[in-house]
């Protein structure tokens, strides 16, 4: 006991002060990653989740789980590995949602007064065209934009996430298939369909 | 994209204009969100981010607990415990014959017993026969045992 008795204590008040303030300087810095992340992938994120859900709420809300589940499961992790967390977080809650919707309309198809969840609300500021853009190019571009969104949405699940999440997100195939759950095997196959796909419904896709 | 490897080269070219044109369309998109949404996705990051910092807390807190109360707690219970090892040591002694609350008993029947008294004093060996036998069967100890005891005596 005598031994104990004379070792010193490994801590004193000045050590842990400078010890806590070392941890809210952590906190903040990675606070302020995880804002800067989210902030970089929100907007790629929610038309990934507008894509699969093709409703403007649903994608909102799969893209705030996705932000929220990372944030409380994941935030501590090196910040190089939050990308392909979130999508692969995003995609399970796209899938769930899908799942969900499913199951619900066929429920609903046996009731006799059921409303078509699919007609959204168009909103004029959103529909408003670009205004640093020519008439002309700006028509081409809406016609492109439509063209694609239609493809992409006949597209199987698989081959769009990894078409979008390849070619939107640029993401690599290792991070790709991360985020799908697959290998990357899969992930260059489903990106090579996508593309032969999109091919034979877009053509060469001019501009 | 392995199984164009076998072909030209312009399906290759039309497959990369294919992808930089659907990607400048996609960006496209991507500057049309409305401000609606816009408002929504950065409502939703500010809720994602203070989540974080409240969990960071919790877990600074967790840290902290552990760091400034848990150690001398655990520190207390350690020396309860080699207290309570210390005291508790000797119950796992064996124990002694003479410990045993039946025999303080035998014993003070033998002093209290004028016979074994005086058998004792004699230093004859044929009493601690008897206390031997008075031990191993205590429904002995009666009346009859008596005035066997004293038949041996006599």
């Amino acid at each position: 006991m005598s031994a104990f008795a004379s070792v010193a204590p490994p801590y004193n008040m000045p050590a842990t002060s400078r010890g806590d303030t070392l941890l809210n300087d952590t906190a903040e810095a990675r606070s302020r990653a995880l804002n800067q992340f989210l902030a970089s992938v929100e907007l790629k994120a929610y038309k990934i989740a507008q894509a699969g859900l093709r409703h403007q709420d649903d994608a909102l809300d799969a893209v705030q789980d996705a932000m929220l589940q990372l944030a409380r499961a994941y935030a501590d992790r090196p910040a190089e590995e939050w990308k392909p967390l979130f999508y692969r977080i995003l995609e399970n809650r796209i899938r769930d949602m899908q799942r969900r919707r499913t199951v619900r309309g066929r429920v609903m198809a046996w009731l006799p007064f059921r409303k078509d969840e699919d007609d959204e609300e168009s909103d004029p500021i959103a529909q408003a065209p670009s205004p640093d853009l020519p008439p002309v190019a700006r028509l081409e571009l809406d016609e492109a934009m439509t063209a694609l969104d239609g493809a992409l949405r006949q597209l199987p699940n698989r081959q769009r996430q990894a078409f979008l999440l390849r070619n939107l997100e640029g993401l690599d195939v290792a991070q790709t298939a991360q985020a799908m759950g697959c290998s990357e095997g899969s992930v260059k196959t489903h990106y090579f369909r996508a593309l032969q796909a999109l091919r034979l419904k877009l053509g060469d896709f001019e501009l | 994209m392995n199984a164009s490897d076998g072909e030209p080269s312009q399906s290759t070219l039309l497959q990369s204009g294919l992808e930089v044109r659907s990607r400048l369309v996609l960006e496209e998109g991507l500057s049309r969100i409305d401000a609606r949404t816009r408002s929504r996705l950065n409502q939703a990051r500010q809720a994602a981010v203070a989540e974080a910092a409240n969990g960071s807390a919790l877990a600074w807190l967790q840290r902290a607990f552990t760091r400034h109360a848990l150690m001398p707690a655990g520190a207390a219970a350690a020396a309860a415990l080699i207290a309570v090892f210390m005291l508790s040591g000797g119950h796992h002694l064996p124990p002694s014959a003479a410990d045993s609350p039946a025999s303080a008993l035998d014993v003070l029947d033998l002093v209290t017993d004028d016979d074994a008294m005086n058998l004792m004093e004699e230093n004859d060996s044929s009493f601690y026969e008897w206390a031997a036998a008075q031990g191993d069967s205590p429904g002995q100890g009666g009346p009859g045992a008596g005035q066997g005891a004293g038949g041996t005596t006599t």
